[in-house]
């Protein structure tokens, strides 16, 4: 079920209503059946899929437990889990392309083999439950996290319908402690929790739908526009994926608060970033430190000799990019992330701007950083965003050859819109929206509900765009 | 709980003031964009017509050589002194769409006659499924009847069935599969497993690709048995209340498809279900008051416009013919 469709907006108050309605004991079986629900809406058949990650990590939590004091079975259970978790993530996800690769590969060598392709779709966030799983196989193995002797409380740590299927990926340690606590009906949740789905709806169908519009016309025939359009289609891309996939977040975070629970932010105003580095740690930030935590820092982190370090980003930031789709473009988008870290970290010690003092001096150095740290995103989105090698080529031709004739009309809705969530974002870098409307008087905040509600119904875009990661 | 209800009792107002604001500001322009079909359909409706026509393409497409290219609607019109007949064709449009059309004709018309077209192909999973269909359930959206911001929510949040082409052609293929049908000694039950037979004994037999591939474009677009719970079936059945409804004498009439070219490229199977079919919605239909004409079988296939596709595109014969049934059946009531 899509968050922007009109089944979930009977599907989330009746659930949330049922949830106060239904004394503690019986919410898990409501959560978890809502959350099959949920899922079964895309395609019903994948939820055994779900149910075989489950059952393999659920297993593999208890005997890891179980065996606490024989390392070597300990360890090979979860390897055991970790690999045969995998599996399933790579026949649906990475099959069909390492089978096309390697026959390729062998093509050149002149050997011809026919290839056989799955013909399967990617059930829905599998990579973000997969690693929501994970994460708690590893906490329990590390003796972070008890491993959880109630199969249903666990299926639903890995359902839990608000970030089943594009996250954020939780940690066992937040969520699984959350779903076993009993809540009551708060006002404040309700109300924040509100306020966050109704920013989120806005940012998905209001911002990044309307921008997807002329997005799809630059990276479908960029061949047709000038330099101009193409560079203001590069940006609407970073302001369309930011919308849709901070909206999506932004909705799952109020869904799950409304019932009290509290879920991790995603993301903390990412294009105020200075630097690489420190977008990662706004953008994402719950893969980011899932990444840290499970591949980054098992890797040696930044303890090690410096060859060994960048070799650790570089792969850290590789996998990352492979995690968004099976493709050779998103792992160039993430290698190349993983080289800018390391440049980054080799320019540290040259301090250019060390002799500019004063608070007009460091705020201008400060722009000119966030500036630099957009463009450099900005480029690397429209990698991402590229199907293949040969349409980011024809993209990059396009914008070096400057011989397109056709001119994008931006409509004023578009414009707007892109006002509006580039102010929400400055005006809420240092506290989440649902905060920020708190604080303001009673009459503005409803202003601005109107305004947000008349947006979303009123200006949304009808054209239908899917939420960008739920192919991931 | 009085603080969370007074404030759903606030929301409300706020919608009801934005529904207002809404009406007066942005709907007149989404209408406009998004219902093109409300806007473009109702235009021709003029005061004094007494009769409405109600179709897709059949109603106006030509041939390049036609001379004569007015529409069908048009020649009915021509033929009928002293009545007029209003245009409401639109492309890819079906019974479903037919209804919401006469759903928003106002009451302040003085029609007293709906001729409704009953294209058999629309009854058949490949239209029923059609990527045409997405933009048309949009439009079908903003033709109900209800507050303005309300619909505009509905578009807002998807509430029209839209799918990915792979969806779409799962449906499709799912739906080949409920089309079945039973004739005596005949081997294939189903339009799915017809259609996959056919390709391979069509091109075994020597059936160029072309021809193999318009056999099965026919039998996917006609090989079915209609019953009540087609969902066409049921909008023939709201168009039918409608009119009581309303006071209309609803006239349906059955185009006429390519028999000939059906006969020679799939065979006679074909044409008993075609024929049942048509049998089947006139007597469905007579048995409710509904005037049926069943043009099946007077357009021959020289009449016909499109050679790789089953259409019911008709040069200025084919449409006259279609018309003069059509007419000299009204004058015979009359």
């Amino acid at each position: 079920m899509l968050f922007n469709s009109i089944e979930f907006l009977l599907f989330f108050p009746t659930v949330t209503l049922l949830f106060y309605l239904l004394p503690h004991r019986f919410r898990w079986m409501l959560l978890l059946a809502a959350s099959c629900f949920f899922y079964m809406w895309f395609i019903p058949k994948y939820i055994f899929i779900l149910l075989i990650t489950i059952l393999i990590d659920f297993s593999a939590g208890i005997l890891i437990e179980r065996w606490a004091d024989a390392p070597a079975k300990k360890r090979t259970c979860l390897i055991v889990s970790i690999v045969s978790t995998c599996l399933v993530l790579f026949i649906f996800k990475y099959l069909n392309f390492c089978s096309a690769n390697l026959v390729a590969l062998a093509q050149r060598f002149g050997w011809t083999h026919p290839t056989k392709v799955l013909n399967i779709i990617l059930p829905i966030g599998l990579s973000f439950h997969t690693f929501q799983s994970l994460s708690y196989v590893i906490e329990v193995y590390r003796g972070n996290q008890a491993a959880e002797r109630h199969f249903g409380y666990y299926s639903l740590y890995v359902m839990f319908y608000p970030q089943l299927v594009t996250g954020p990926i939780e940690r066992p340690q937040n969520l699984l402690r959350q779903l076993h606590e009993e809540k009551h009906l708060q006002y404040e949740n309700i109300a924040s929790g509100l306020r966050l789905i109704l920013f989120g709806m806005f940012l998905k169908m209001v911002v990044a739908d309307n921008l997807g519009v002329y997005v799809d016309q630059i990276y479908e025939h960029p061949e047709l526009y000038g330099r101009g359009d193409l560079l203001l289609g590069m940006v609407f891309y970073s302001f369309q994926i930011y919308g849709d996939f901070f909206g999506y977040s932004t909705i799952a975070l109020g869904c799950a608060l409304t019932m009290g629970f509290t879920i991790t932010d995603n993301f903390r105003t990412p294009y105020l970033s200075g630097s690489v580095r420190e977008f990662w740690r706004r953008w994402h930030i719950s893969l980011s430190s899932w990444f840290r935590d499970y591949l980054y820092i098992p890797l040696g982190g930044n303890r090690v000799p410096l060859p060994r370090w960048i070799l650790n980003t570089l792969i850290v930031f590789t996998v990352c990019g492979i995690w968004h789709g099976a493709n050779w473009t998103f792992m160039l988008w993430g290698f190349a992330y993983g080289l800018l870290l390391v440049v980054e970290k080799g320019l540290r010690g040259i301090h250019l701007f060390d002799r500019i003092t004063g608070k007009v001096g460091r705020a201008v150095v400060q722009v000119l950083n966030v500036a630099k740290t957009f463009v450099v995103v900005t480029l690397l989105w429209s990698v991402f965003r590229s199907p293949s090698f040969a349409d980011l080529h024809n993209l990059f031709a396009a914008l070096i050859d400057n011989h397109g004739t056709e001119h994008l009309q931006v409509g004023a809705v578009a414009w707007v819109a892109l006002a509006l969530f580039v102010l929400s974002d400055l005006l809420t870098r240092h506290s989440r929206f649902d905060a920020w409307c708190g604080r303001r008087p009673a009459v503005v905040r409803w202003a601005l509900y109107a305004v947000l509600v008349f947006a979303v119904i009123a200006q949304s875009s009808v054209q239908n765009y899917p939420f960008i990661y739920f192919q991931f | 709980m009085i603080k969370i209800l007074s404030k759903v009792l606030l929301l409300a107002v706020v919608l009801v003031v934005l529904e207002m604001v809404y009406r007066l500001t942005l709907y007149p322009r989404d209408i406009e964009e998004q219902c093109g079909l409300m806007e473009f359909s109702l235009k021709p409706l003029q005061e004094d017509a007494d009769m409405i026509y109600l179709g897709e393409s059949s109603n106006h497409n030509c041939n390049d050589a036609d001379t004569d290219r007015r529409s069908i609607c048009q020649m009915i019109d021509d033929q009928l002194p002293g009545h007029h007949v209003a245009d409401l064709a639109h492309n890819a449009t079906h019974s479903g769409v037919f209804y919401d059309i006469m759903n928003n004709i106002p009451d302040s018309c003085r029609v007293q006659t709906a001729i409704i077209t009953v294209n058999l192909r629309s009854f058949t999973s490949e239209w029923i499924w059609s990527n045409l269909e997405t933009p048309l359930r949009k439009q079908q959206v903003m033709m109900k009847k209800a507050p303005a911001l309300y619909k505009r929510m509905l578009l807002a949040f998807k509430a029209y069935p839209h799918w990915t082409e792979d969806e779409r052609w799962a449906l499709v293929r799912r739906g080949l599969k409920r089309q079945t049908f039973s004739i005596p000694g005949f081997p294939y039950t189903d339009a799915a497993e017809w259609d996959r037979e056919m390709w391979h004994q069509g091109t075994q037999s020597g059936l160029s690709d072309d021809s193999a591939a318009l056999a099965c474009h026919y039998i996917k677009c006609f090989a079915c048995t209609l019953d009540d719970n087609n969902p066409r079936i049921r909008d023939f059945d709201h168009i039918v209340r409608l009119c009581r409804r309303r006071g209309w004498t609803p006239v349906f009439h059955i185009l006429p498809d390519n028999e000939d070219q059906m006969d020679s490229l799939v065979g006679p199977q074909l044409l008993t279900l075609l024929h049942n079919n048509a049998r089947f919605i006139q007597q469905r239909y007579e048995a409710m008051g509904v005037m049926v004409v069943n043009n099946q079988g007077i357009v021959r296939d020289s009449a016909f416009n499109e050679r790789f596709y089953p259409t019911e595109h008709y040069n200025e014969k084919g449409r006259r013919a279609v018309a003069d049934a059509i007419a000299a059946a009204l004058c015979r009531a009359n």
